[in-house]
């Protein structure tokens, strides 16, 4: 009798070792959204956002061209005050943006579909510091931005590679934005986001991506999202415009995102904090959208609460979640991509209140549908800090929100009515034909939890969550392999920037 | 018939209730109480009330100063790092403290007293981040500071031209974002290469800076709060001084 060979134990300790994270290049929701609003209270803020635009207006600072384009579609303009008749952000806005889009990676199979019912997974953004448990906080440097590239690379439940996933330090502000771009191309293939800490350093961002996809590709498809944060309340600063400018011009994605500690930068009340996003927002959507109409287009809103007592920003607490759930309502009912939450927390450790913080976040940002989860890896401090235990952490929390969002398995073989009657009353489902067909993937397995005896916990050095992961990234980092680029792509890229670091003397600004 | 009526009536037709105070009616200890309470809850009002009070009854713009305004906000300062008065709350104490100030500035400048301290404030080129900045600001007026706010996005010449002007003695920087933060440096820098680097004692803050790159660009000190540069203000202002005289 002939049979298939199984592979005895060399193939099964191979095959074990892995992650039981499927590789999906992105989530594909099918459970419903947390609608936390009615109908009412949604045409209420929709209304009280248009009253701000209409009255207060938003300020657009040191950047005539908005103005210009502004007062060309309808808007009042009173020095850099731009006020906006009622209804006219939305009509422009839902003409032309569109609902969802495609992010091209360079490897086809990575591409990411931004909106509508998908949600894509991004590591946390922007950091000056990170940590480890080896040695503790410290500034970022090139060489932690390289790592967190190389760490999302190989983390399927992330989709996307990010973008500032720590600030590198050590290298000159004029010019590290060249490093961070390469490091996207060079240690991964999932979709990158562009600089934007200055209109040129966008434009550089476009040039390399084109010597990766070819000019033409670049201008017909997106192959860039990058975040442009309003410097809220009210107020949109030439740095962002002149980069948001960049890459509309060029069809590059633009993520419009009111940056909100509520009480500080926005009223006290969850309300009035949606209605000044949904206003900051339709007003930055839609200069997007007079640069070039049909540039893809977030409305992304960062949100947190600021503690009365202290004045510093606090995460993971009940009101930036009611927001998270309302803002979504919004977006959706805009017509376009939303941003939101991630693993956030306050914590400058990955201790229980990181833990408990982020998952509180993570789960409502999941719930909320959230398509595009920036910080959804890696958050500590308030953002103050990449984690490098914290990332493994929030990983397997990404990982796990993949399984939620694929919802109930209702065909026969969910239903398990076979087994069932094989079973009956008494006995036990652990051998069962159905179980032994299904326990593989049954349920998702962490990649951190301890779920052993006491005893077995105690025989393996009794590690805590943040010790299991420090082992889990060093190990991660020593088996990285990168994705293959192609030879004359990266010599173009490093030839680009050699030329073009060499145009200025390193500045600290 | 009602008996209790003529007494409502009586208590009600009277000019004062239980809880009214009449400053004027103070002792000079009372009413220093008082207005330390007054800062407390933040009324402004009361507090011009009661500063105008003492200078009439002969005190000095100093002793007014000292005792009963700086001497209140430095017990709001006490509460505010215990958590028991929250930001707004302090907001409005030293919105108070400013109307005080406002009434004794003119004295203090004409009597030739000097100030609990000067300090130049603003927040780098590049960077339009100023919440923060603007606590440090209204601490430090709470401290009894002469606050000169130089707003957002300033270059080194609009630093220099600033402490040209206002000869302040703490020279502040603040940026929020981590790509203008190193700016710092180049102010300094420069300081140092006019030779008026030990004129000014240099304070640092903003959300991506630490103790060690205070160090690293060359300040004198990196504040992690509003509340930390407030303490901090009047001491180092104070040794200095006393170093000058000695």
């Amino acid at each position: 009798m002939r049979r298939k060979k199984a592979g005895g134990r060399s193939a099964k300790r191979a095959a074990r070792q892995t992650s039981s994270a499927v590789f999906q290049a992105f989530i594909d929701r099918k459970i419903p959204y947390y609608e936390l609003l009615d109908e009412a209270a949604l045409e209420l803020i929709e209304h009280n956002a248009d009253t701000v635009l209409e009255e207060i207006g938003i300020e657009f600072k040191e950047f005539p061209e908005a103005l210009a384009l502004f007062k060309e579609a309808g808007a009042e303009i009173d020095g850099e005050r731009v006020r906006f008749p009622r209804g006219m952000c939305r009509s422009i806005i839902q003409a032309s943006a569109p609902s969802e889009y495609t992010q091209h990676a360079r490897n086809p199979e990575r591409n990411v579909v931004i909106g509508g019912k998908r949600t894509v997974l991004v590591p946390a953004y922007g950091s000056p510091f990170v940590r480890d448990l080896d040695k503790g906080r410290r500034y970022a440097t090139i060489e932690d931005f390289r790592n967190f590239v190389k760490l999302t690379y190989m983390s399927p439940g992330l989709h996307h590679s990010g973008g500032t996933v720590c600030e590198p330090v050590d290298v000159p502000v004029n010019k590290r934005h060249f490093d961070m771009v390469y490091s996207h191309i060079k240690y991964s293939d999932k979709p990158f986001m562009g600089s934007v800490t200055a209109p040129e350093r966008a434009q550089d961002t476009v040039d390399m991506a084109k010597l990766v996809f070819g000019d033409d590709f670049v201008e017909n498809n997106t192959v860039i999202t990058s975040l442009i944060n309003a410097n809220s309340p009210m107020t949109f600063d030439a740095t962002m415009l002149g980069a948001a400018t960049v890459y509309a011009r060029h069809n590059q994605a633009t993520m419009i995102s009111p940056f909100i500690l509520a009480g500080a930068m926005s009223p006290v009340s969850v309300t009035g904090t949606l209605t000044q996003i949904l206003a900051e927002a339709l007003a930055g959507i839609t200069y997007v959208q007079l640069v070039k109409p049909g540039a893809p287009v977030i409305f992304g809103t960062f949100a947190a609460a600021v503690s009365m007592q202290t004045g510093a920003p606090t995460f993971g607490t009940p009101e930036p979640s009611l927001i998270i759930y309302a803002a979504a309502a919004l977006a959706r009912r805009l017509g376009v991509p939303f941003r939101s939450g991630g693993g956030l927390c306050g914590s400058k450790v990955a201790d229980a209140q990181a833990a408990y913080e982020s998952a509180n976040t993570l789960q409502t940002s999941a719930l909320a549908g959230v398509n595009f989860m920036l910080h959804t890896a890696g958050w500590l401090e308030g953002g103050l800090v990449m984690g490098y235990e914290k990332f493994i952490m929030d990983v397997d929390q990404a990982n796990m929100i993949g399984v939620l969002l694929n919802g109930v398995d209702l065909s026969e073989n969910g239903q398990a009515m076979d087994a069932l009657r094989e079973v009956g009353p008494g006995s036990h489902f652990l051998g069962s034909e159905h179980t032994q067909a299904n326990f593989e993937s049954a349920f998702y397995r962490s990649s951190v939890a301890d779920n052993n005896s006491y005893e077995q916990w105690k025989e393996e050095a009794s590690m805590d969550t943040a010790q299991r992961a420090n082992k889990i990234w060093k190990k991660m980092l020593n088996e990285y392999v990168p994705p293959e680029l192609d030879v004359s792509i990266d010599e173009a890229l490093q030839d680009f920037m050699t030329r073009r670091k060499a145009t200025t003397a390193d500045r600290d600004y | 018939m009602n008996q209790e009526a003529p007494l409502v009536d009586f208590v009600e037709d009277s000019a004062l209730e239980d809880d009214d105070i009449v400053l004027a009616d103070l002792s000079d200890d009372e009413l220093v109480d008082q207005m330390h309470d007054d800062l407390y809850d933040g009324l402004q009002e009361e507090i011009e009330e009661g500063t105008t009070i003492l200078l009439e009854r002969g005190w000095s713009a100093e002793k007014v100063l000292n005792d009963a305004l700086v001497g209140g906000m430095q017990i709001v300062g006490i509460d505010f790092r215990d958590g028991i008065l929250f930001v707004p709350e302090v907001l409005l104490a030293a919105n108070a403290m400013k109307g005080g100030m406002a009434i004794l500035q003119p004295l203090l400048a004409a009597s030739g007293v000097e100030p609990v301290g000067k300090i130049v404030i603003g927040t780098v080129k590049g960077d339009i981040h100023d919440i923060g900045k603007n606590l440090v600001g209204m601490m430090m007026e709470g401290a009894g500071f002469e606050v000169f706010d130089i707003g957002i996005n300033n270059s080194v010449d609009d630093y220099l031209e600033a402490i040209e002007k206002h000869k302040p003695d703490i020279l502040g920087m603040s940026a929020l974002l981590t790509t203008t933060m190193p700016y710092m440096k180049v102010v300094i820098d420069e300081l140092v290469a006019r030779g008026i680097r030990d004129d000014y004692i240099v304070f640092v803050g903003g959300a991506p800076l630490n103790e060690e790159f205070g160090a690293a660009v060359g300040a004198d000190y990196y504040c992690r709060d509003a509340a930390q540069a407030a303490e901090l203000g009047p001491r180092v202002v104070k040794e200095r001084r006393g170093q000058a005289v000695a």
